[in-house]
């Protein structure tokens, strides 16, 4: 008996060496490097020990009840359509990521979900016990900036990678920015500069505009950066500023007062329902469409939620949108994976999870390993690369892709095409020249180690 | 900013706002002064109600049909919920009440948002209330100008039935001294069960009458909840002329706070709260002796 | 420790040394079924938190909303101070955070307190939901706003040889785990001490608490104050914890989990918190990740939490220590049937015997007060509600030693007569003496103290606790003023508090039912309770307001022996509707009638006269032909 199970042991001892010889044999580039690594660099946040098994494992807080759980929903949506490319080598990530085969560096990726119902909290509290218990390789889940930023802090105290999910707030890449962290999306900035452009275009100078303002920094933020730009290239005035606590739902009280102000145009920058809710009740109160509306920051879902007569011929500024898919075709390959998995086209909070995926198994497979300071220099390359949005880079200085921002307007319902042809893409406008200067918000990136 | 027509609004506003708080209110107070259950399942009750009507709507497309589903079937959750769960906690430390009735209302919000995620839905105004009307010196939607007059005649409705019937006599008496009530041979198991259906049934009202001004979705029913509590407060618990005096009172806070500085009209209801605790604990038109 | 017994002198330290073993045991043994490091050290901070709440709500019936409030400003505190500030000492820090938390509790207390039930726990709301938004938006630049105050550091301590340092996980359990000790200890003390004794009071009946001589409203403000503190404490921990003080400490979110939570855990066991933590935070990653529910993990939650409020109804602590009384209580109620069971029968001779033993007086520890002339006196003293007199201008006095009886026809006023004397209830008008001292109003809890006391018509006593445990209450007051916050002492330790409760337990004839609760008493055992509850005061005029009511015949003339008994040597009043028992007891009777004195004399003076046969319409020959 005992003799049976040593040689079963022994057995086993072999087949493991040999699996791992013909690995080794089969892809050079697996073992080796790590090795070397490991002789040279003492462990780091979660790392050799996260990446010695057969499975790498990415944790994800994302908004599953609560405030902003229709957003979280679907970015999760994203992730999980990226973790099951990267693991089959689906020829869209392989794009995204040339040197991928199947799996990051080999190895298999496993999402780990948890709900953070928005609240920073919990989120911090689900991705450290992620970051003990499973050993992540990396950390992703935000919709609302406050998470992004707790986010960004506790990457950089526990030296574990942190891909911002969506996050529009200045802050996440300005003074709130981490070594650790990278933004793919747009935010406040560079928002603000592309659309206040195709506002004075089309309406002219020196126009009124309301802003309605969600009451945290994200809101604060945002209207700070849209009403800079409009005021200091188009000579607009802000006739009012209405800010509203997160989770109103009877704006009658801010419509009145913007009713009352001889304003033109309503700049809302509401995010999630409160944006539903006062685009609803902005059409009640018979303010729009007399009054244009404006939405700097696009909240997906927006127009499936509202209806398409309430987003006819608002202006919005966003990420993606499916439509793109005529330009870009990698967008096309996205659109099509997505909507076959899920039966309806992605909106830009999913585009960005899977972007996000897809750029951080680029980084790694470029790497070749997982140590994180290896990882973030070569993030930091700023190399450009193919997206779904055309050719990006990443900025050194603050962690932020410069990527182009979409200028979207809402289609008369008569006009679409499907049900799903809510907006038409009226500019792609690169990214470049819309952000900051790189110290301009105040980021002083950590260290590495 | 101040001025005439901004303000003329906003009071307006408040009277709109307030007639659906004291509605929502006139239920939960009637179950807390009679059975003394503070029902933490009351704004999910008022979520509920909108989801009810929200069906309805789906397979009737009428708007009248909506209505009487979104009331009937929230007459049939409290019944069912006072018979298969409340009647166990009367003896039991007010505390578990509370606790039981907040695990419901999670029980009921999750359940909305697993059969109809969490996306909001959007119940059209009817036909003749769609629009908006031109005030002079303001615009305002016709059907928010609707929905203030049928929550008063709900609330009149109510109010004929708790003044005018035998039904609400036995009710009201309840509230004064449900043991008396008890002890004069009334069949008390039915009354608790009834005023639970007719509080529920209010909160579902006021649910799917409000659905067209504010689309539903499953975590509509918080903040609702704090803002009726505070109300009930102000008002005095057990009464519903308090609830409804109550109501109007806060609608107008927090519309004539918001045209200050609206950040700040959530935290002056509650400061108005509490100080009717400080110099009147009864509330302002409270029935003494339900503490 | 059980909300419901007091001072358990035996096996003094078994809980504490439980407490201690566990913690030391639980890094080994919970990470066998799969607890990650972080989510223990999250259960402790919860657990923290929950035993200032489990002491306000569970031992003294507070439910307070406001925690969140507290947890929150004490957090912020330390964590500004640590991060903005740059305070060097992290212990430091969380102390001052703590102390911050219990100043600004106190605060909030003075405005809170001052109504009860479900106001109070409506004004909590309020306050929880007011502190988060002044965080979130006017001292968002002192707390970071939405974003929470990041980089607090973790705790290190310099111990001469070495520094030790407590970084995340495992490393960091050991200073969580101490501070939680310290601050089970802690709390075990206070519970155990007088105050925790009176703090039970007021959850059972704060009327009678405040009435046998206790400045409750001030042991409540202590008990939101002590609240405040572990909560401080806690909300520094948490900022240490996770390297960052997040504001949704502050949402009225972490109250309700907070509640929720001490209620699955068990209310008034102060482990409650931290056993409902645990299994809240376990079902949550449970039921997410092993389950994979998704998004109706809630739901699930929801369902389990309310099939837990409906079958257990102590949580699950009590629940445990339900199955181990079932296991060891059975054996203890099969030894003893005999001296359980209430017969009446039994303690009849032993009445008898009572009557004939010399009196026992009860001693007095407040300074005597020297007096001449009547122990009581009232002049026009008057009480209306509303258009309704209900007493007029009545001149009533009474003598030291007397003992009188008051009697009248229903409505005639006589409980407000009471209510006044005790100061339940100020008068309209006129004046009451005692002592030579004015006391009008003033208030029944210094009334009490003064040395004048009632035993009421409808019991007040504190049900859920013992006899014994009831007479402790009274004999606090009576023993150490009314309002002594000896926190840290232990029952036992109180001198006289022993023989002052023995002694009431002779004088009503309740020895032998000393640890029985008081749901499990005979009617007229709870009556004797009734009447030793105020004598444990050590009264120098006793008011019976009906003492009689509602007893069986045999159980009257038990009563009328111990209440002469009683008499000797005490000043006494007595209302009650039983003629023929009050004229056998009183020395001089006085009679009310709609509000006013009508007569007043010796008993067969009062027989024979014809205003007052007429004011009973014959219900005195009815009484008198018994």
């Amino acid at each position: 008996m005992k003799d049976d199970k040593l040689k079963d042991a022994g057995r086993r001892q072999v087949l493991k060496a040999g699996t791992l010889l013909g690995a080794g044999l089969a892809a050079p580039s697996l073992l080796l490097p790590e090795t070397a690594f490991a002789a040279k660099h003492p462990p780091i946040g979660t790392w050799p020990a996260g990446s010695e098994g057969h499975t790498v494992y990415i944790g994800a807080t994302v908004p599953r009840t609560g405030a902003y759980a229709v957003q979280g929903e679907d970015e999760l949506k994203g992730m999980m359509l990226a973790v099951e490319h990267m693991n089959e080598g689906h020829p869209l990530m392989r794009k995204l990521a040339p040197r991928l085969k199947k799996g990051v560096l080999g190895k298999k990726v496993e999402l780990l979900v948890s709900d953070s119902g928005a609240k920073p909290n919990n989120a911090v509290q689900d991705q450290q016990r992620f970051i003990t218990e499973n050993k992540i390789v990396l950390m992703t889940g935000s919709t609302s900036s406050a998470v992004a930023v707790a986010l960004n802090k506790l990457a950089q105290r526990e030296k574990v990678l942190y891909a911002v999910a969506i996050s529009g707030s200045n802050d996440t890449t300005g003074k709130d920015c981490s070594r650790y962290s990278f933004r793919q999306c747009f935010y406040g900035q560079t928002a603000a500069s592309a659309i206040g452009p195709v506002l004075i275009k089309n309406f002219g100078k020196n126009r009124k505009a309301a802003f309605m303002t969600p009451d945290y920094t994200y809101g604060h933020t945002v209207t700070k950066s849209v009403n800079d730009y409009l005021s200091a290239h188009g000579g607009w005035t802000m006739v009012t500023n209405q800010v509203s606590p997160l989770g109103t739902s009877d704006f009658s009280s801010y419509l009145t007062n913007i009713a009352n102000s001889g304003a033109e145009f309503i700049i809302n920058v509401n995010w999630g329902r409160d944006a539903v809710l006062s685009i609803q009740q902005a059409k009640q109160f018979g303010l729009t469409p007399k009054m244009g509306m404006v939405i700097p920051y696009q909240i997906p879902f927006l127009a499936k939620e509202v209806g398409p007569e309430l987003v006819e011929g608002v202006y919005a500024a966003t990420d993606f949108w499916w439509t793109l898919e005529d330009k870009y075709p990698l967008a096309k390959m996205f659109v099509e994976a997505f909507d076959k998995k899920y039966g309806y086209k992605p909106e830009w909070g999913a585009n960005n999870a899977y972007m996000q995926f897809a750029i951080w198994a680029r980084m790694v497979e470029e790497a070749r390993t997982f140590y994180p300071p290896s990882v973030i220099k070569t993030y930091e390359k700023g190399e450009t690369f193919d997206s779904t949005v055309g050719k990006v880079h990443f900025r050194a200085a603050d962690h932020q892709l410069v990527r182009p921002v979409v200028i979207v307007r809402g289609k008369k319902p008569s006009d679409m095409r499907n049900k799903e042809d809510y907006w038409e893409v009226m500019e792609v406008v690169p990214g470049a020249p819309l952000m900051q200067k790189p110290d301009a918000f105040g980021c002083k990136l950590g260290d590495y180690t | 900013m101040l001025t005439w027509a901004n303000f003329i609004s906003q009071l307006f506003n408040g009277l709109a706002l307030g007639a659906l708080l004291a509605l929502i209110s006139s239920g939960l107070t009637i179950i807390y002064g009679t059975l003394g259950v503070l029902n933490l399942a009351h704004g999910a009750m008022f979520m509920l109600g909108g989801y009810a009507g929200y069906v309805a709507y789906q397979h009737s497309g009428s708007y009248i049909v909506a209505v009487i589903a979104g009331t009937l079937f929230l007459f049939i959750v409290g019944i069912v919920m006072e018979r298969v769960i409340m009647r166990y906690f009367y003896k039991r430390p007010p505390e578990d009440q509370l606790l039981v009735t907040f695990g419901l209302s999670i029980c009921f919000v999750e359940l909305v948002r697993f059969f109809f995620s969490s996306m909001s839905k959007t119940v059209p105004a009817p036909k003749i209330f769609a629009g908006i009307t031109n005030l002079g010196f303001m615009f305002y939607p016709t059907y928010r100008l609707a929905v203030v007059g049928i929550v008063a005649v709900a609330l009149i409705v109510l109010f004929v039935v708790l003044y005018r019937t035998r039904l609400g006599l036995i009710v009201r008496a309840g509230i004064e001294d449900s043991v008396m009530v008890d002890s004069l041979g009334i069949n008390v198991d039915r009354i608790f069960m009834l005023v639970f259906g007719i509080g529920a049934m209010a909160a579902g009202f006021a649910g799917i009458v409000n659905a067209p001004v504010v689309s539903i979705a499953p975590d509509m029913g918080e903040a609702i909840l704090v803002q009726t509590f505070v109300v009930v407060v102000i008002g005095g618990v057990g009464s519903f002329p308090g609830a409804v005096l109550g109501g109007l009172i806060a609608g107008e806070i927090i519309c004539i706070t918001s045209m200050v500085n609206p950040a700040y009209a959530y935290v002056m209801l509650f400061a108005a709260m509490t100080l009717v605790l400080m110099i009147r604990p009864r509330g302002l038109l409270g029935v003494k002796g339900r503490e | 420790m059980n909300a419901d017994r007091l001072g358990n002198t035996q096996r003094r330290f078994l809980v504490e040394a439980l407490t201690a073993a566990a913690l030391i045991a639980a890094p080994f043994v919970l990470p066998l079924f799969g607890a990650a490091p972080d989510t223990v050290n999250r259960i402790l901070v919860w657990g923290m938190l929950g035993i200032g709440f489990d002491i306000l709500f569970g031992y003294t019936g507070l439910l307070s909303f406001g925690q969140s409030a507290l947890y929150g400003t004490g957090g912020m505190v330390s964590a500004y101070l640590l991060t903005r500030a740059g305070f060097p000492h992290v212990v430091l820090a969380l102390l001052i955070g703590m102390i911050a938390g219990a100043v600004v509790g106190y605060l909030v207390g003075l405005i809170a307190l001052r109504r009860t039930g479900i106001y109070f726990a409506m004004i909590t709301v309020a306050i929880a939901e007011m502190f988060f938004f002044i965080e979130f938006n006017p001292l968002s630049h002192w707390t970071g706003g939405e974003n929470g105050l990041p980089g607090v550091p973790a705790p290190s301590l310099y111990l001469g040889f070495t520094t030790l340092h407590f970084r995340a996980g495992w490393t960091l359990y050991p200073f969580l785990a101490f501070c939680y000790f310290v601050g089970i200890v802690i709390a075990l003390r206070i519970v155990r001490s007088p105050v925790g004794a009176i703090f039970r009071a007021i959850r059972e009946n704060p009327l009678r608490a405040e009435a046998v001589g206790h400045n409750i409203h001030g042991y409540k403000l202590a008990a939101f104050v002590i609240a405040a503190a572990y909560a401080g404490l806690a909300g520094g921990l948490l900022g240490v914890m996770q390297g960052f003080m997040p504001p949704d400490a502050f949402m009225f979110d972490t109250s309700g989990q907070l509640v929720m939570q001490t209620a699955i855990g068990g209310i008034g066991t102060l482990f409650g918190p931290l056993v409902g933590a645990g299994v809240w935070l376990f079902l949550q990653d449970f039921l997410q990740s092993t389950l994979n529910l998704g998004a109706a993990w809630k739901l699930v939650l929801g369902l389990a939490f309310v099939l837990l409020v409906f079958f257990l109804r102590h949580g699950l602590v009590g629940a445990a220590r339900s199955v181990y009384g079932l296991a060891t209580g059975r054996k203890a109620a099969a030894a003893a049937p005999e001296e359980q069971s209430p017969v009446d029968e039994d303690s009849a001779p032993a009445a008898e015997s009572q009557a004939t033993l010399a009196p026992v007086t009860l001693a007095r520890h407040r300074a005597s007060h020297s007096f001449s002339g009547p122990i009581l006196q009232t002049r026009g003293l008057s009480k209306n509600y509303g258009g309704i007199a209900a007493n007029v201008g009545i001149d009533f006095s009474v003598e030291p030693g007397e003992l009188r009886g008051i009697i009248g026809p229903n409505g005639a006023g006589k409980s407000t007569f009471f209510k006044m004397l005790t100061c339940e209830v100020s008068p309209s008008a006129g004046t009451i003496t005692f002592e030579g001292r004015d006391i009008t109003g003033m208030n029944v809890t210094d009334v009490c103290q003064l040395g004048l006391t009632k035993s009421y018509q409808v019991n007040q006593l504190f049900n859920r606790l013992t006899v014994r445990e009831n007479l402790i209450i009274a004999a606090l007051a009576e023993l150490r003023g009314k309002l002594k916050l000896d926190m840290m002492r232990s029952l036992s330790g109180i001198p006289g508090l022993e023989d002052q409760v023995r002694h009431t337990l002779e004088l009503v004839n309740l020895s032998r039912r000393v640890d029985t609760p008081v749901a499990e008493l005979a009617y007229g055992e709870k009556r004797r309770l009734e009447v030793g509850l105020a004598l444990a005061s050590s009264p120098s005029l006793l008011l019976l307001d009906e003492p009689l009511a509602g007893m069986s015949p045999r159980e009257r003339i038990e009563t009328v022996r111990l209440l002469k008994s009683i008499g000797r040597g005490r000043t006494m009043i007595i209302i009650d509707h039983d003629m023929a028992s009050l004229f056998e007891l009183a020395e001089r009777v006085t009679v009310l009638q709609e509000g006013q004195v009508l007569a007043e004399g010796t008993p067969d003076e009062i027989k024979s006269n014809p205003e007052v046969q007429e004011a009973y319409l014959g219900g005195v020959h009815e009484a008198m032909a018994q």
